[in-house]
């Protein structure tokens, strides 16, 4: 039986992406290199994690799905997820692999699970999942990803509630997967705000409120409704939301092997890492 | 820890978008999102107004996408991540689509922020 050997919450955002790459050229400026430095310790949890998979849950910002057809949750399944061209030309990084043979059980899975995730069989990744992984893992990345796109630029946006259930059926999938190890990972903005007047705001009480309670109080995250969390952390804050998922694969005892907080310019940075504590133990 | 509008989710404090809002920006979001494009954009930056033509846009539209209208756009229903790429395409960037809706200039924005606030979800406290 496969098994979910950890999982943890990361922010995204363009300029991670791009600071990174001049960092490693020429030195990281001086907003970004506690984020950097404070990453560090996610690149080891992640390596002694020896994952065999790793399922990421995130979204795209209209970089491979348009809004001519903008699904709610899809799911890729593919041999490699090159990255998507944001309008300044794709970064100098590697693409990520797939296995299609892990993500077509997770496709059944999950629909029988009454996830009825759309399949792409091609997915192109943006600044969603290049931006952090290159400061989490050496590139080109070994492990191969499943990544699940959820809506979350338009309304309706699927509900706290649905992304705790898809936590929940991620959990059961895997668990019905061959033997191997998993680590789950879920990607959203901290507090930020990118349209609008209100652009560039950050609530550091809040953000540091949210990741304080991933461990235990899961439940009284998912009953704080989107637009609080617009209204205090800024409307791309709601990203957070897809933070549940990882949350809810997670056993419901967990051991918080490591957090992080900065926030270097427009977007609130966070990282809470969790290993499960198995059950019956 | 506040400013003004700090907690305000409607226009031009804050675009939630909305299914309405993106049937009202379908053109301008098509346009947008060909920008992906680098044959595209290059094609754009020679010449608009055939890719204008090709996506049907209306006059007001092309006002906005000509006067970099940032905040007009939103208004008009573009999504904030598809009028990036007009934005990238004509060598400009989130921060001044972002200083165009607080009125500021760039240069300003980008000494104010992070614009710091404070406060948690109501009832959780």
């Amino acid at each position: 039986m496969a098994r979910i050997v950890g999982g943890f919450g990361i922010s995204h955002s363009p300029s991670m992406g791009v600071e990174y790459d001049r960092g490693m050229a020429g030195g990281f400026d001086a907003r970004w290199q506690p984020w950097f430095d404070g990453l560090q310790p996610v690149k080891r949890w992640l390596a002694d994690a020896r994952p065999d998979h790793i399922v990421i849950v995130y979204n795209d910002h209209l970089n491979h799905f348009t809004f001519d057809a903008y699904p709610t949750f899809a799911i890729g399944v593919a041999h490699t997820f090159p990255q998507a061209d944001e309008g300044w030309g794709p970064r100098p990084l590697p693409d990520l692999r797939g296995d299609p043979d892990f993500g077509w059980h997770m496709a059944t899975q999950l629909v029988a699970q009454e996830f009825d995730v759309t399949v792409c069989q091609e997915m192109r990744l943006d600044h969603g999942i290049y931006s952090w992984v290159p400061y989490v893992a050496d590139l080109p990345l070994q492990v191969p990803i499943f990544p699940i796109a959820v809506n979350m630029l338009r309304f309706p946006l699927p509900l706290p509630q649905r992304l705790k259930k898809l936590g929940e059926a991620i959990r059961s999938a895997v668990h019905s997967f061959g033997d191997a190890r998993v680590v789950v990972v879920a990607t959203g903005g901290m507090s930020h705000q990118i349209a609008g007047a209100r652009f560039g705001m950050a609530n550091e009480e809040w953000d540091r409120w949210f990741l304080a309670r991933l461990d235990d109080d899961l439940d009284r995250l998912v009953a704080i409704p989107q637009e609080e969390i617009m209204r205090v952390g800024g409307a791309d804050a709601v990203e957070l939301t897809m933070w549940y998922a990882m949350r809810a694969a997670l056993p419901a005892k967990v051991h918080r092997a490591y957090d992080y907080y900065t926030f270097p310019q427009i977007t609130g940075c966070g990282v809470a890492v969790f290993d499960p504590v198995e059950e019956g133990t | 820890m506040s400013f003004p509008g700090s907690e305000s989710l409607d226009p031009p404090d804050t675009f939630i978008y909305s299914g309405p809002m993106s049937t009202a920006g379908e053109r301008i979001n098509r346009f947008a999102l060909s920008l992906k494009s680098p044959v595209q954009r290059t094609a754009f930056l020679a010449d608009p107004a055939p890719l204008y033509a090709q996506h049907r846009l209306a006059e007001h539209e092309i006002g906005l996408i000509e006067r970099r209208d940032w905040t007009g756009l939103l208004r008009a229903g573009g999504h904030l991540q598809a009028i990036l790429k007009i934005a990238a395409t004509v060598g400009e960037s989130l921060w001044d689509i972002g200083a165009h809706s607080a009125r500021l200039d760039v240069e300003e924005m980008k000494a104010i922020c992070p614009r710091r606030v404070s406060g948690l979800p109501r009832g959780s406290r």
